[in-house]
């Protein structure tokens, strides 16, 4: 319980502070808190936080009562069609802010005369690439834990940047279809591929923020101080296309690619370029109120360093989630696999034995129940078993084979 | 008046409307009416109401909802509001009006405009009643919001005679479209 307070306790006086706003920020716009108090067993590997490989959020040394997150979101309305959105975190971890950002934006979303409507965000924010993160401040109705995707999108990936969207309202003109496009320029994200290169998959709900060193501590491959960084002022894109009908079906699909010269970094801050790209692909079927199915693929790669041979990875993972709402229950499932495998190595030798092929590979089982206890409150139970082959382990003097469980009770608070 | 399917089941929420093919005293005005948005969805999904009614948009959701319409039949919209509404807006044009809400694409709605004042959806059993109609010829009108078809057989000629009762029966030719969901849960805190 100590150590609950200790993490949680200046997040949480931050947290009632500005609760003490909320009459003054809700008059000129939305303001929404959440809290999310956790209960946690596990047997996992030191986590991803502190530089090491576990795949769950929490390790056996973070046992106990936790702070899953307090949560504050902001949308305030400049205009009619000026919106700006600011979301803010703490995890109660040792993040070097107690509370920082994830996402905060404007988005101009004009009124449509036809059906056709244009939207145009600029600021930091998601890539509409999740169908599991819906709720707000980029979480998940159905589990706990995000899948090795959306995790690794959670950590490594966000929009710093513009985008543009061209949406045709079908459904309002009479059609069952709705199609989106979208497109995006970003900087600010030459270091993504860091934490999937080095630290391989994960399975957690633990979002970098905007101004955090979220694993920072060090670890196999060094350590790093920026997480959304510029280092070669060239802007990456990416094209991103959703196909929508009536609610009931939805495909996504986004290509990425960070367009990082490799050339560039800084030694100081010993954060590196990482040329980075992939494709995702995605669907979500909601055939009655109560089932959701959700499915979703992606492959990508990415390069460091200039040195010939270029180091390069190639890394995928696969989810499948199936979601059944029965009155004030939820109960879902999902199959995650993943894999990371370094394709070419400048460092490492056959013949003289030295280095070693850096890879990821495993799967994993995520079972979550949840009881609405009313409006504000949730009550949800997650089971998480992840088996993973990983080389990258032999740098922590741990078996490369790991079969790590994490159980979750989860409290969570929503106003 | 009574509709089923093409399978034979009964279609419940159907609009119908009895329009007078002869000119009638106007003895009804019109009504105040509410459209409201509960759980990012609009309540009800059908809103059947004549020419000239004052239609109220109060937002029950802890979201703000910027409902509009292109429809020609009333192109309006509301600016980015919670709780209470602004000013009812009137509907002074009969035919069929789409609501959408500017921030959430997923809701829609619908209101139905017409000029007669003798308009029901039917209930469960796929049945209605309209009463108190004059004697005199109606073209009576069927219209779904997941109706998968058009002709002639959404609508039928009637006869009132004083004191007498008329009966229509109308069958789909195509299975109604499947209803849309709004994601299940946790709609009040949905945004991606």
């Amino acid at each position: 319980m100590g150590r609950l307070l200790n993490a949680a306790g200046l997040p949480l006086a931050l947290g009632l502070g500005l609760l003490a706003l909320v009459p003054a920020l809700t008059r000129a716009g939305e303001l929404d808190l959440s809290i999310d108090l956790r209960a946690v067993s596990s047997n996992a590997t030191d986590t991803r936080l502190d530089g090491a490989l576990g795949k769950p959020r929490y390790d056996s040394a973070q046992q106990g009562l936790r702070l899953g997150y307090l949560r504050l979101g902001y949308r305030g309305d400049l205009s009619s069609t000026l919106r700006f959105t600011l979301e803010a975190v703490s995890y109660g971890d040792h993040d070097v802010n107690p509370i920082d950002l994830t996402e905060m934006y404007l988005e101009w979303r004009p009124v449509p005369s036809s059906a056709w409507r244009s939207r145009f965000k600029v600021g930091a924010f998601y890539p509409e690439i999740s169908l599991e993160n819906r709720m707000r401040g980029w979480r998940s109705p159905y589990t706990l834990s995000s899948s090795a995707i959306n995790t690794w999108v959670g950590e490594e990936l966000r929009t710093i940047g513009a985008e543009y969207s061209l949406d045709w309202l079908g459904l309002a003109h009479g059609h069952g279809f709705e199609f989106s496009t979208s497109a995006a320029a970003f900087g600010w994200n030459d270091t993504a591929g860091t934490v999937i290169a080095t630290r391989g998959w994960g399975l957690n709900d633990r979002q970098s923020t905007m101004f955090g060193r979220f694993a920072n501590v060090g670890g196999p491959l060094g350590s790093r101080t920026l997480f959304y960084d510029d280092l070669d002022k060239r802007a990456g894109y990416y094209l991103g296309a959703s196909l929508r009908y009536r609610g009931l079906f939805e495909l996504r699909g986004l290509h990425y690619n960070n367009r990082a010269n490799l050339a560039d970094g800084s030694d100081i801050i010993q954060d590196y370029a990482w040329d980075t790209y992939f494709d995702s692909l995605g669907a979500r079927w909601t055939p009655s109120e109560q089932l959701t199915l959700i499915g979703q693929w992606l492959h990508g790669r990415t390069y460091f360093d200039t040195t010939a041979p270029t180091d390069a990875w190639s890394y995928q993972s696969r989810f499948l989630l199936a979601s059944w709402l029965q009155q004030h229950w939820r109960y879902s499932v999902r199959v995650d696999e993943f894999n990371l495998q370094q394709t070419s190595c400048n460092f490492c030798s056959v013949a003289t034995g030295i280095g070693f092929w850096l890879g990821d590979d495993g799967h994993a089982l995520t079972l979550t129940v949840q009881r609405t206890l009313s409006d504000h409150w949730n009550l949800a139970l997650e089971g998480l078993t992840v088996s993973s082959t990983t080389p990258m382990r032999n740098f922590l003097g741990i078996d490369t084979a790991q079969r790590e469980r994490q159980l979750q009770l989860s409290l969570r608070y929503e106003r | 008046m009574s509709i089923s399917g093409a399978s034979g089941g009964a279609i419940e929420g159907a609009v119908v409307v009895a329009e007078p093919l002869q000119p009638v005293a106007r003895t009804h005005a019109p009504q105040k009416a509410v459209m409201d948005q509960h759980n990012l969805m609009f309540v009800p999904d059908v809103l059947i109401v004549m020419t000239g009614t004052a239609v109220d948009f109060p937002n029950s959701d802890q979201v703000r909802h910027q409902v509009y319409s292109f429809s020609p039949a009333k192109k309006f919209e509301l600016a980015l509001y919670a709780g209470s509404a602004r000013s009812p807006i009137v509907f002074d044009k009969p035919g069929l009006v789409t609501l959408g809400c500017n921030i959430h694409d997923n809701m829609l709605g619908y209101i139905w405009v017409t000029d007669s004042p003798w308009f029901a959806r039917t209930a469960a059993d796929g049945r209605l009643q309209l009463h108190d109609l004059p004697p005199g010829d109606y073209n009576v009108r069927i219209w779904h919001a997941l109706l998968n078809e058009s002709g002639a057989q959404l609508a039928q000629h009637i006869s009132i005679s004083d004191n007498q009762s008329s009966t229509a029966s109308f069958k789909l030719t195509r299975p109604l479209r499947a209803p849309t969901h709004n994601h299940g849960a946790d709609r009040k805190w949905a945004d991606y």
